[in-house]
């Protein structure tokens, strides 16, 4: 059976090479959805500004490697804050980053200290800010961690992918980590 | 929970934090609608809740253009290297020659009933029988076309998507059209991934459309 007699050649259709880069864009809408906060969890976590710019930029090339793989896109949050979580771990243990809370450094330099507050604003912030570190520290470590990613508007289940935890642990956490922040600040 | 019984932590929390099923959130908020004491406390979770905010977004953190095109740049340089190691044999690797085969029948089972009526039983033995050596490439099931060359190596093989006429699918044994209605259709043609050889003849199509 010769080919010419079954199907025209290729040369004669109506051709274009495929370039699928919808992988590429999704990873993109993650990065400006998520990048602010993930870079603040990571920064909560103690590695130092530049530390944490790498990580989050690592997470999200990992996210694609994981797309292109066919990886699961179902829980792609949770999955990406746990990749950001692990890397700070293993930052933190290769190069001996001295593991501080985040908080000891911060200045309310954020949402806190808008340009155009008042000096006594500014103080009372300071204040607010240096009570909560202290209540933070009075936390066990998977209750500061499921409250801060809480904070960063995920929800349970995306918690529980990224700390390795069950659903209810998380909600466990969250709420004895609430009960005793209500009594201290 | 009753209205006499006042509600535990975990369900405020879980509450404020919209992580209850519709039953029991509606019982939560009839129970808030009548029982102050539960309210106050449940008013108490949400300020504490407002102070972690607060003191979090204190933690300095920014990020400028540059570093989103950075990683846009990064990601489209893995992107085009991984493109190039896609080949026929790294997908069968990953997926296994099962999973091949599962696709193979499975497309012969959507596509042989929508012939049966129409079609004379030759071609569909002939679909069927291509179907069952299906080509993975890209993620993708190739029917291969009656030509193709068994020997040729596939891992310099790209996936072009184009318009292919129907009635030169029809003559290779790919049926899209149910026969009795070919004449009229002449002329159409179907978008399709076409899996090329490294000689730049087609392997296998995959239909689209």
């Amino acid at each position: 059976m010769e080919r010419a007699d079954l199907l025209p050649l290729p040369a004669t259709w109506d051709g274009r090479y495929v370039k699928d880069d919808s992988r590429l864009k999704l990873v993109l809408e993650h990065y400006d959805r998520e990048q602010l906060p993930l870079r603040r969890y990571v920064g909560f976590l103690g590695v130092d500004v530049e530390t944490a710019r790498e990580i989050v930029q690592e997470s999200f090339l990992r996210l694609h490697e994981h797309l292109l793989e066919g990886g699961d896109q179902t829980h792609l949050r949770g999955w990406l804050y746990r990749v950001a979580h692990n890397l700070t771990r293993n930052a933190q243990l290769a190069f001996r980053t001295k593991k501080t809370d985040r908080l000891e450094d911060a200045t309310p330099t954020g949402d806190l200290a808008a340009a155009d507050a008042s000096i006594e604003d500014n103080l009372l912030a300071r204040e607010r800010i240096e009570r909560f570190r202290r209540a933070m520290r009075e936390l066990s470590q998977a209750q500061r961690e499921c409250l801060v990613l809480r904070a960063q508007g995920l929800k349970y289940r995306e918690i529980a992918e990224a700390l390795h935890l069950s659903v209810s642990t998380v909600g466990e956490n969250v709420q004895r980590g609430l009960e005793r922040l209500k009594e201290l600040l | 929970m009753t209205k006499q019984k006042h509600l535990t932590n975990e369900l405020l929390v879980r509450s404020m934090d919209g992580e209850l099923i519709e039953p029991e959130e509606a019982c939560v908020q009839e129970h808030l609608a009548h029982c102050d004491e539960c309210r106050k406390k449940y008013g108490e979770f949400q300020h504490t809740s407002i102070a972690v905010h607060s003191g979090l977004a204190a933690i300095p953190v920014a990020s400028s253009l540059g570093e989103r095109k950075n990683l846009q740049q990064k990601l489209e340089a893995r992107q085009a290297i991984w493109q190039t190691k896609q080949t026929p044999e790294r997908v069968m690797r990953r997926f296994g020659w099962g999973m091949a085969i599962a696709a193979s029948l499975a497309l012969a089972v959507v596509m042989m009933p929508k012939h049966k009526k129409e079609s004379n039983a030759k071609q569909i033995v002939q679909a069927a029988t291509t179907l069952a050596n299906a080509i993975e490439a890209g993620g993708e099931t190739f029917i291969p076309l009656p030509y193709s060359n068994p020997d040729l190596p596939v891992n310099a093989s790209r996936i072009v998507e184009m318009q292919v006429p129907v009635s030169a699918l029809s003559e290779a044994g790919i049926i899209v059209e149910p026969v009795s209605s070919r004449a009229t259709v002449s002329d159409r043609s179907v978008l399709a991934d076409v899996l090329m050889g490294t000689d730049g003849q087609p392997l296998g199509v995959h239909i689209l459309e």
